[in-house]
């Protein structure tokens, strides 16, 4: 017999259970009690009852979570489990580069589409050591839905930033002094564990104990099956000693020497199993005893299904564990090594380090540290890490050490002390011993390359890819995956640079590589990065195999929940460059506002590039000439901080200075032209900015001149695109000096070369309409193309005489909306309407509120004077506030040239 | 003793045994009536983590109280 026979009932306490019914009526319950006051005991019981309405979501935070990631996840789960929108995918996986805000969108999100009352129970909230996921939680909290409430229990009152709630009386809460037991629930909690005490005896007991939960049920342990409660109780209560420590000692002596060996051997531990039990002690049979341990509600509890993980109570594990230092400390210091050793085996190794350094082997920790640390980063436990690094005495010669802080620093985008740290890495790693000479020149190497790739140091990047072509190293598997995790991501910086500068065939390559290897090591946020570049460095010719590549890498991305993150930024900014060339400047648009918002703050230069790329592109589209010159120059100062040559360049130069000229400021286009080197003067991209500027000048015949070079094929050019910008420029050089014939020639040699692509952006960037317009419609061979490519400018860049035709709204009579006209952000949600896309969607797209979208769809239908999503797009069309349906372009074929990014 | 820690003096109720003292290394303590008397020498972060440990492990925590720098050798708890 290892355990008292009897077994605790935990009681029905109905009083309490009915006040935290009534609690949950307002949105948001907080308990806030202090340790061992029944919290969770009472959630458990309140929320285990049969025949609920609601759902629940139950999440429990670990203790000591520093990572905000972790709960998020861990929450994002529960509530998925509760709504069953589980559906068998797999969790959401960590990400290096979490954004907690986004998270917590989504979170509200899936609350948000949930059909029926669903209720959030977070457990132990006051280890959740995380500033800023409190902030959000704040945030979720304040903004749930009509059908979501939640209770939150904690040990101490936090700062949750829920005063609206207080104020507007949504907030309930529930003290300490709520939960203290009543005589009658004492009374309950005795007689279910078949102790006989007398009336006075309990009255004594709950006198003591002050009705603390903890300390009723410690006594009820000792009480069952005692031969003389009553003298227990008197004793108990004539005793000056706290009430816990006191209880814990009787109840831990009368358990058997094996029972407690097991207890004070696993004190430290945060979580149990048999196995670790067993190694702890030197003796089999641990699991039967915390079986027993639990079935007997002594303050232990299973966490999973299977019962094979257990867990103390904390109160209970911190008095073990000042039990176990006071009686065998010279035992604790192997308690931990050895938990240790077992947890790095099994692949727990946050807490594996943590132990180690609770033995005082700070060396070894230190190791363990370092060849973990990549990997952990790469399962977003970045401030896991930093925790375990502030752990480690001050001025302690870890040397390698100086590679975690390394690692950490780039996570947090202090790149000059990411620098400083991997200096002093470098040179320690020089002393290392042999055996890990190799590891750590890896780790360093790797490092070495994302800082390259952050700081936008495309030739720093090349120059670390020797180490790639070294064979795998390492015997152990630990080894290994470490260095297929360092390969995995050196392949995607490398390729990634290679797209930027000019070595194409290079970039696909390691890009395929890097995303084969990150699928076969399982690292699905890798793999997804390695297909947004793709996408972006598609040297396919075509942009409707661009835009597929780019799809395929945004929906591998949304399958994982990372629809909204910094890694897919380059696929949706290269999606909405294919859309923005073939004259979708609507869709491009969209994309673009999409990865706008999944950009961070602290991104490189190369993807801020794009984006103020991509944007000019759309400006200028649009013939909003000033903030296309704006995004360009941005492009073009910020491609300057670039180290080494980008494969943009020549094209954003070009166009900055084109605009210039039409904008009437041919002088300092000049200017800056003359301060290009002779390489990039010579380009065709150059050579039609020279020659768009000479036609702002007024002198079209040295624009022809400029252009011949172009033309005939001596200029190098990126691709055929400047190609045919440069005959539309020659027309309207012709056209300018009187030869309409040579002009009309221009203009169809331009437009043949569009036929298969269709891009229609050349066409807007030139200025081209008189020219085009010029055209004999139906005589032309390519009047398909032309219709459109005029549709667009028209609709796009509407001049003046154009305004009868299809100008927005602006051939609305009186009496066509009723209410007035629709406001922008109205006009933003009626481009929506016709896609597929729902309220949350369409609320995340535009960054608000589900609320806020809903309130302007009512009121687009209230001025449209309609009663649905359909009846509304038709409507809105016939109004010309949509354009009308674009016919889906066929699928084309190869081109010898290549498109934007080459 | 450095310029940012002082003298504390804490009262908890109940008696603390050995084992709940251990907890508190750097405090000395006595008994009280029924009450346990903690004292000593405790910088900023000291005194939370003292405060932080009292709460995790349930006590009554009736008094935290700074005292006056001693000012005489005969002003020491026994």
């Amino acid at each position: 017999m290892t355990v008292a026979q009897a077994t605790l009932r935990l009681i029905d306490r109905d009083d309490l259970v009915a006040a935290l019914d009534r609690a949950v009526a307002r949105k948001v319950t907080i308990i806030s009690a202090p340790a061992g006051s029944g919290k969770t005991s009472l959630l458990r019981s309140w929320a285990g009852r049969p025949g609920q309405r609601h759902r629940f979501a139950v999440v429990q935070v670990q203790r000591d979570q520093h990572d905000a990631q972790q709960f998020w996840l861990a929450l994002l789960g529960a509530v998925r489990d509760a709504c069953g929108t589980a559906d068998g995918s797999e969790p959401t996986p960590p990400t290096p580069e979490f954004n907690g805000q986004a998270m917590a969108g989504r979170v509200l999100a899936e609350l948000q589409d949930l059909p029926g009352p669903v209720m959030l129970v977070i457990d132990d909230l006051h280890e959740l050591r995380s500033a800023e996921a409190l902030v959000q939680l704040g945030w979720l909290l304040t903004s749930l839905p009509a059908q979501a409430h939640a209770v939150l229990a904690t040990r101490l009152d936090q700062r949750l930033r829920l005063d609206r709630l207080r104020l507007t009386g949504e907030l309930a809460e529930i003290r300490g002094a709520d939960l203290r037991f009543t005589e009658s629930e004492a009374r309950d909690l005795l007689a279910a564990s078949g102790i006989a005490l007398s009336a006075a005896g309990v009255a004594l007991l709950l006198q003591r104990t002050e009705g603390w939960a903890a300390g009723l049920r410690l006594a009820a342990i000792s009480l069952a099956g005692h031969p003389d409660p009553e003298r227990f109780v008197a004793e108990f209560s004539g005793s000056e000693r706290t009430v816990a420590e006191y209880l814990v000692a009787e109840m831990l002596e009368r358990q058997s020497g094996e029972v407690q060996d097991l207890l004070l051997a696993t004190a430290p531990l945060d979580r149990v199993n048999g196995e670790l039990g067993d190694l702890l002690t030197g003796r089999p049979g641990s699991e039967r005893i915390l079986l027993d341990l639990e079935d007997a509600n002594a303050f232990v509890v299973s966490l999973d299904p299977g019962r094979t993980w257990f867990r103390y109570h904390h109160l209970f594990a911190d008095l073990l564990r000042l039990e176990l230092r006071r009686r065998r400390p010279e035992q604790v210091p192997a308690l931990h090594r050895q938990a240790a050793l077992w947890l790095a085996r099994h692949g727990q190794v946050t807490d594996a380090i943590r132990h180690t350094q609770a033995a005082g082997d700070w060396p070894d920790a230190a190791r363990l540290l370092a060849d973990h640390a990549f990997s952990l980063t790469l399962d977003g436990q970045a401030q896991s890490i930093q925790a375990l690094l502030r752990a480690f005495p001050p001025g302690g010669a870890h040397s390698e050490l100086a590679l975690v802080r390394a690692g950490s620093c780039l996570v947090q985008g202090r790149l000059d002390e990411t620098a400083a740290h991997l200096a002093v890495a470098q040179a320690q790693a020089q002393k290392a011993p042999a055996d890990r000479q190799h590891g750590l020149d890896v780790a360093i190497a790797s490092l070495k390359l994302s800082l390259a790739r952050r700081r936008g140091d495309l030739a720093g990047v090349i120059e670390q890819v020797e180490f790639l072509s070294s064979p795998v190293a390492g015997q152990s598997d630990e080894e290994i995956a470490l260095d297929s995790d360092l390969r995995a991501v050196a392949l995607m910086n490398l390729g990634t640079a290679e797209a930027w500068s000019l070595g194409l065939p290079d970039a696909e390559r390691h890009l395929r590589e890097g995303a084969v290897l990150a699928r076969r090591i399982g690292r699905p946020y890798l793999e997804v990065s390695c297909l947004a570049q793709l996408g972006f460095a598609a040297k396919i010719h075509s942009l409707a195999i661009t835009k597929a590549r780019c799809r395929e890498a945004i929906t591998a991305a949304e399958r994982h929940g990372w629809g909204a993150e910094p890694l897919i930024t380059p696929a949706l900014v290269a999606l909405a460059g294919a859309a923005i060339w073939t004259g979708d400047l609507n869709e491009g648009e969209r994309w673009l506002r999409r990865a706008a918002r999944a950009v961070q703050a602290d991104a490189g230069p190369d993807i801020r590039v794009l984006l103020h790329f991509a944007s000019g592109m759309l400006q200028a589209g649009r013939g909003r000439l000033h903030d296309a010159l704006e995004e360009f120059s941005a492009a073009e100062d910020l491609g300057s901080k670039l180290v080494g040559s980008h494969a943009l360049a020549s094209q954003v130069t070009g166009w900055m200075l084109a605009i210039q000229a039409r904008l009437g400021r041919p002088g300092e286009a000049r200017a800056f032209l003359a301060t290009l080197d002779a390489e990039r003067a010579r380009s065709g991209e150059i050579g039609k900015a020279r020659a768009a500027i000479a036609l702002a000048e007024g002198d079209p015949a040295a624009a022809l001149r400029v252009l011949r070079d172009v033309l005939d094929g001596t200029a190098p050019v990126i691709g055929y695109l400047t190609v045919i910008e440069a005959l539309l420029l020659a027309g309207l050089a012709h056209r300018e000096l009187g030869d309409q014939r040579a002009a009309r020639q221009a203009a169809e040699r331009a437009l043949a070369l569009a036929l298969a692509d269709r891009p229609v952006l050349p066409f807007l960037m030139t200025d081209s309409r008189k020219l085009l317009e010029a055209l004999p419609r139906h005589q032309t061979p390519h009047a398909a193309l032309l219709a459109d490519i005029l549709h667009v400018m028209h609709e796009e860049t509407p001049a003046p005489s154009d305004q009868h035709e299809s100008a927005p709204g602006a051939d609305l009579s009186a009496g066509d909306l009723s209410a007035g006209e629709l406001s922008p952000g109205e006009l933003r949600v009626l481009r929506y309407l016709p896609t597929n896309l729902s309220r949350p969607e369409i609320a995340t797209e535009l960054s608000v509120s589900p609320n806020t979208v809903s309130t302007q769809i009512r009121s687009i239908y209230a001025k449209l004077g309609v009663r649905g999503r359909s009846a509304a797009v038709q409507r809105a069309r016939e109004l010309r506030l949509l354009s009308a349906d674009r016919t889906h372009w066929p699928a084309v074929t190869l081109f010898r040239s290549v498109t934007l990014f080459r | 003793m450095d310029p940012a820690s002082a003298r504390y003096v804490i009262r908890i109720k109940g008696h603390l045994g050995a084992t709940m003292l251990s907890a508190f290394p750097p405090l000395d303590s006595r008994l009280h009536g029924a009450e346990t008397v903690l004292t000593g020498c405790l910088d900023r972060s000291a005194l939370y983590g003292v405060l932080a440990e009292i709460e995790a492990l349930g006590l009554d925590l009736l008094e935290v109280r700074q005292l006056e720098p001693p000012r005489g050798p005969g002003d020491g708890w026994r």
